[in-house]
């Protein structure tokens, strides 16, 4: 069907939203019933009147030059105030928010500007209370993270005053024990020369087999024992001295060099790489910002466990590298990676802690390389995590703040 | 210069120690005489104004532990080598760690030579060698006996 066209005037009349016509003096020319509901002026109070009634005092000579500056332009339609929030003026003087669209025509050589505005005070009151929203969450992200530094701070100290303890203690575990191990080597020293005595020929031979006896089976083997043991507490007591130290000796970060950190570790195992048959190779590695020895320190532990746990019925293949970017930003990754003999998922979470061994048989050690590693990550803000299925192989991943390139 | 007539002089706290340290030095072939200090101020004190038989001027070769209360032996170490008087006095630490800010503080300091516990007399011999003194202070016992030292 098609409407008539005296009819149109009447849809225009009874549309919700307001419709305000002015013409290029800015004279209202029309203004519709949705436009009285929310104005609260009748037609004929307005119409000849400036569009300036319905604007507030305040943003008048603004509001003039933006609509003289879309009179003149190309554009035909566009909305104002779709994100801000342009303010209207009613009858009574209250002012409110509105959205506005307008659009021009030209009717018999003149521009007449029509607004469709529509009463944006509850938008404006959801908005509001969508930000305050916000603002509200905002402020609880804030007053959480600020908790939680300061719980960070709290365990950081309380690691300290830890790393403070076991250094004091092992300390002073190292006097008591070095009158042990000197003690014992010379109980060592001083069978060895009484058995060197009972050769002396005015021995009658059969008290010397008896000595003899005593002296090999009970004396000595018993000094072993202790000294093996002995040996043993110093071992462990200098792996708890060197995570200790790990925590507290002062950094000087820079930006750093890790292929070239790399390559010196990988230098330095080379001997044991080759004896081994070990093929390393060296990734691209992009530049870190931490401490040197720190650095070099995580590697060292990393690729020495690698060519460690290796499994000897296959060549050993060890593989540092980084990953490409798009790690999180301003960090990077790198990994060393293995072919060895796995570790059982079991386990994967004891690996990072002091003094745990898995494989004991497989190489010496006390199983702090680890412990340190994780604390000197910590300490560099990255982080570490292990890859692995037993039988095929182990990659370690870590990351390190990004070096300016 | 003959350093037969120096004395070491050993600062040491812990008995243990003192006593193992006094038999390796045997075993190393020293015959020099050793007296023991048992704190740092006791060792400045003997440096300083001397004891009874053993004047401040003796020659003296310190083998200084670094852990002994009231004042430490890194404390000795630096309040002997700003003093000219006592600069010269070869000093060796005696350390029941091997930490390397220790070490290091003490090179600063200027020890010669720096020895980590439990002390065997192989690391004297290395520790005179490096001082230049071995053969000097060195009297190898002719007889053999059970504190000759074997290789
Ligand atoms: N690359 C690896 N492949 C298989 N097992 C490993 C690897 N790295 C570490 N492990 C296991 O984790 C244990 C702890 O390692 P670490 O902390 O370096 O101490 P350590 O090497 O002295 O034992 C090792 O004993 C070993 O059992
Ligand atoms: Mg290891």
């Amino acid at each position: 069907m098609r409407i008539p066209p005296e009819r149109l005037a009447e849809i225009l009349d009874v549309a919700e939203d307001g419709i305000v016509t002015v013409d290029s003096q800015h004279q209202i020319v029309l203004f519709n019933r949705g436009a009285t509901k929310i104005f609260g002026y009748d037609p004929a109070e307005v119409l000849g009147k400036s569009l300036d009634v319905l604007i507030p005092l305040a943003s008048r000579g603004v509001h003039r030059g933006h609509v003289e500056q879309f009179a003149r332009g190309p554009v035909v339609s566009r909305t104002m105030g779709e994100r801000r929030t342009v303010t209207g003026r009613r009858k009574d003087g209250t002012e409110f928010p509105v959205e506005i669209t307008i659009s021009k025509l030209i009717v018999e050589g003149e521009i007449l500007l029509t607004a469709i505005i529509r009463d944006a005070e509850d938008r404006k009151k959801y908005e509001d209370a969508l930000l305050r929203l916000n603002q509200d969450l905002e402020e609880r992200v804030r007053a959480r993270t600020a908790e939680l530094a300061e719980r960070n701070l709290q365990l950081t100290q309380k690691t300290e005053e830890n790393e403070m303890f076991v250094y004091s203690v092992s300390h002073d575990l190292r006097s008591p024990l070095v009158n042990l191990e000197g003690f014992s080597e010379e109980l060592r020293i001083v069978v060895r020369d009484l058995q060197r005595l009972l050769q002396d020929e005015r021995i009658p031979g059969d008290l010397r087999e008896q000595l003899d006896a005593l002296f090999a089976g009970g004396v000595r083997e018993s000094i072993d024992f202790i000294r093996t043991a002995v040996g043993r507490l110093s071992r462990i007591i200098d792996a708890l001295l060197r995570l200790s130290r790990a925590g507290r000796v002062v950094y000087q970060t820079q930006v750093l060099n890790v292929g070239a950190i790399a390559r010196r570790v990988v230098d330095a195992m080379r001997k044991t790489a080759d004896e081994k048959k070990v093929e390393v190779m060296i990734g691209e590695l992009p530049p870190a910002w931490g401490d040197p020895t720190a650095v070099e320190q995580v590697f060292a532990n990393l690729i020495g466990n690698a060519l460690n746990y290796l499994d000897t019925s296959r060549p050993g293949r060890v593989e540092v590298g980084a990953l490409p970017d798009g790690s999180p930003s301003g960090s990077h990754t790198y990994f060393v990676r293995d072919n060895g003999i796995g570790i059982p998922e079991a386990y994967q979470s004891k690996l990072f802690r002091a003094l745990q061994r898995l494989h004991p048989d497989k190489a010496p050690g006390e199983g702090i390389g680890l412990a340190i590693v994780r604390r000197v990550l910590e300490r560099l803000g990255g982080t570490i995590r292990v890859e692995s299925v037993v039988g095929e192989g182990t990659t370690f991943y870590f990351t390190l703040p990004a070096g300016s390139q | 210069m003959s350093h037969e007539s120096m004395t070491i002089l050993l600062a040491e706290d812990d008995d243990g120690h003192a006593q193992l340290i006094e038999r390796n030095l045997k075993r190393a072939g020293f015959v020099n005489r050793v007296v023991r200090a048992r704190d740092g101020q006791e060792t400045l004190d003997i440096v300083r104004t001397g004891r009874e038989g053993l004047p401040p001027s003796s020659q003296f070769l310190l083998l200084l532990d670094i852990n002994m209360p009231r004042i430490d032996g890194v404390e000795v170490l630096r309040q002997l080598k700003a003093d000219p008087r006592t600069a010269r006095i070869p000093v060796i630490m005696l350390t029941t760690t091997d930490d390397p800010r220790e070490v290091e503080r003490c090179y600063q300091y200027g020890c010669s030579v720096y020895i980590t516990k439990p002390v065997r007399y192989e690391d004297f011999v290395e520790a005179l060698t490096r001082l230049g003194m071995f053969l000097e202070i060195v009297k190898l016992p002719s007889a053999p006996n059970g504190d000759r030292p074997t290789p």
